[in-house]
């Protein structure tokens, strides 16, 4: 009775904690060319698709990075190329890095 | 009950036997009703399947030709270049070596054909007794001998015992007097007019590695030769522009020849990490700073600082672009190149090595706002002249190695938007080059060494610094019109690698002295049609060369205060100042 009665409050304790914590998002690294973007009316920010190189599928991720923005803008990036993305994983995908894979 | 119950139910039978008949027509009816809804309905939905059946096709046929399209995995480009030049320049008077010794030749030559005989002292150069009492026979033979020794030399130690070998001395005072002195001039090419057709190629081969070429002509207008640039006739202004040679092919104007340009494949996202290696003909030309100017895209990962090297390298590299938010954009690289390939060695004929160049490159930071870089390179076994054709020396080719330079770097370029109107483009970039030669000198060239000593005159080698900065700002007006100032410096002994450099004269990175240059570029008002990035411009712009020493993107040789050559044997003419009005109409496509 007293091991259970440990083990309950144990539990709880823990999940009080997982609660009390702030959610962490998770970075995730994906590659692949970008399907479309579709910039914002106001530039601010934009939706960049990329297909991932890993499993074919499709990403949605929200750029709001003045550099990437600018690139959009003068098509230094445009669909077709290949990008390398850090984004932080969760409703939006907010973008962290976006760039062009590197070369030559 | 039972008998009751039996009889109503026989009854009605009965009675709905008799009625079937009448009711029969009128289910009839509503069933073939039902029945050709079905059918219709079943039509439909066959129809459907069928449209989604030709819909999936469809798909499937186009997603086919989609993997299968070029524009998928091929895109093409390239520019095309049409540009005026008016050049005009400034000499100091010097004694012009090549010339000196063809006149020599000559004259022994007429001497002996005029009077041939082994009698001593017929001579009538030689003959004297304090000049050998030579026969004309004599004269001409000793000439032979002097100039097969001379290619014998190796070392300064070796050059300084041959010149002051007593019979060599009499040799070189009497070669003396036959110096074509050369008065200063002025030098003018009113209309030099250039085409230039650069075609562009990147190739996605497999999911990470790709082929990038680049073919490239430059052609003077009524001619098939570089010709127009090398001072035709005279000794050339500049050791870069004696002649096109591996390293300047397509860069200098010369022939309409295609020539490859660039050649790599590249191999990206090695190990799932931004890290990529590429080998082959590389994009080493046209690197920062020098894009402001051309009004290019910047060079991104590729290329490397302008003001140490812009060359056509074969070689390879091997970078990193970590993904650090601190440090939006940074890279670093290894890259090597070969300059110079000598075959085999260890043989009875070949003592000379390769001439490779490594380098380390770092950019920090790399957006819009900032870019930085640090630059290291080193050159080995340093060649004394590259191969080149029907030159104003005949056909060259490298005949020893001087030792190595080193090569530091560190620049910055910025743009600033919305500056006043417009967008503001700065660059500074500095460079420092320090010379480290072997004990061998350069007999062709009248043993002189890396930097060191002069025609007939051997230095003992030692390490020689030089540096050099380059500042420039471009600003960008909305009506498409931008204006550019640029300045360029060189110490006495500052040296580059940049043969290739956009310039007539003589790679202005690479001026032992100052250079300015302005210049406008006007956009024409075009939606790009070929590309986002195509577009069409002219460009006019002014150089003004004010040399200070003499050897300007020239490391054989010491370098001559320019306020101090007067008369001197060199084997190229000394320029004082030069000026080149131009104009552009480039199209990017």
């Amino acid at each position: 009775m007293k091991a259970t009665l440990h083990a309950a409050l144990l539990t709880a304790a823990l999940a009080a904690a997982a609660f009390a914590l702030p959610a962490i998002a998770e970075d995730v690294t994906i590659v692949g060319p970008i399907v479309q973007i579709d910039l914002a009316a106001d530039g601010k920010s934009a939706t960049a698709v990329l297909k991932d190189n890993k499993n074919g599928g499709l990403v949605y991720i929200y750029i709001a990075d003045d550099i990437t923005l600018d690139k959009f803008k003068d098509k230094r990036i445009q669909p077709g190329d290949e990008i390398r993305t850090r984004f932080e994983k969760g409703e939006k995908n907010l973008s962290k890095s976006f760039k062009k894979t590197a070369g030559c | 009950m039972f008998c009751t119950t039996v009889p109503k139910r026989v009854l009605a039978v009965l009675v709905a036997g008799l009625l079937m008949p009448v009711a029969a027509p009128a289910a009839d009816d509503e069933l073939g009703k039902k029945i050709e809804a079905l059918t219709r309905e079943l039509e439909q939905l066959k129809s459907q399947v069928r449209a989604n059946e030709a819909k999936t096709a469809q798909a499937r046929e186009a997603k086919t030709a989609e993997s299968k399209s070029l524009g998928r995995w091929l895109s093409i480009g390239g520019d095309y270049r049409f540009r005026v030049d008016r050049l005009r320049g400034e000499t100091k008077p010097f004694t012009d070596v090549n010339a000196t010794f063809q006149n020599v030749q000559q004259k022994l030559q007429a001497d002996f054909f005029a009077n041939p005989s082994t009698a001593a002292g017929s001579s009538t150069y030689f003959g004297a007794p304090a000049a050998g009492s030579m026969s004309t026979a004599g004269a001409l033979s000793a000439l032979m001998q002097f100039s097969q020794a001379m290619g014998g030399v190796r070392t300064a130690e070796e050059a300084r015992a041959f010149v002051s070998a007593p019979a060599n001395q009499g040799l070189i005072q009497g070669i003396g007097a036959f110096g074509v002195a050369v008065p200063a001039y002025k030098p003018e090419n009113k209309s030099l007019y250039t085409n230039r057709l650069g075609l562009d190629l990147h190739a996605k081969a497999t999911q990470d590695v790709s082929f990038t070429g680049r073919l490239l002509m430059y052609k003077t207008f009524g001619a098939q030769d570089d010709k127009a640039v090398v001072n035709d006739g005279s000794a050339p202004f500049f050791a870069d522009r004696v002649g096109v040679f591996d390293g300047t092919l397509g860069h200098v104007p010369s022939s309409s020849d295609l020539a490859v340009d660039r050649a790599y494949a590249t191999w990206s996202n090695i190990a799932e990490r931004d890290m990529w290696f590429s080998v082959g003909r590389r994009p080493s030309t046209g690197g920062a700073s020098s894009h402001v100017k051309q009004n290019a895209a910047r060079p991104g990962t590729g290329g490397v600082p302008s003001l140490l090297v812009d060359y056509a390298f074969d070689g390879a590299t091997l970078g990193y672009a970590p993904d650090i938010d601190a440090l939006p954009g940074a890279y670093g690289k290894i890259c090597y190149g070969r300059g110079f390939e000598s075959g085999f060695r260890y043989t009875p004929g070949n003592s000379l090595a390769d001439t490779d160049m490594i380098g380390v490159s770092l950019v920090p930071i790399d957006t819009d706002r900032l870019r930085v870089w640090l630059q290291w390179n080193r050159g080995m076994n340093i060649f004394d002249a590259p191969t080149m054709n029907a030159t104003y020396f005949g056909n060259t080719q490298p005949r020893a190695n001087l030792g190595d330079i080193d090569w530091y770097g560190a620049g910055v370029l910025s743009t600033l938007k919305n500056v006043g109107r417009g967008d503001l483009n700065l660059f500074a970039d500095f460079g420092l080059s320090q010379t480290h030669p072997n004990e061998n000198v350069s007999s062709q060239f009248g043993f002189q060494g890396l930097l060191t000593g002069a025609f007939f005159q051997p230095e003992a080698p030692r390490d020689k610094t030089g540096w050099a900065i380059a500042l420039g700002m471009r600003y960008d007006l909305p009506s498409r019109t931008k204006l550019g100032l640029e300045y360029n410096h060189g110490s006495k002994n500052w040296i580059t690698f940049a043969p290739a450099a956009d310039d007539m004269w003589t790679a202005k990175q690479g001026t032992r002295g100052n250079v300015y240059e302005a210049y406008v570029i006007k956009e024409l008002d075009s939606a790009p049609v070929s590309s986002p990035f195509a577009k069409a411009f002219f460009r006019f712009g002014f150089q003004y060369y004010d040399f200070q020493y003499t050897g300007s993107n020239n490391w054989v040789g010491a370098p001559v205060k320019i306020s101090e050559v007067n008369g001197q044997m060199m084997t190229l003419t000394p320029l004082r100042k030069a000026y080149d009005l131009y104009a552009t109409f480039e199209v990017k496509f």
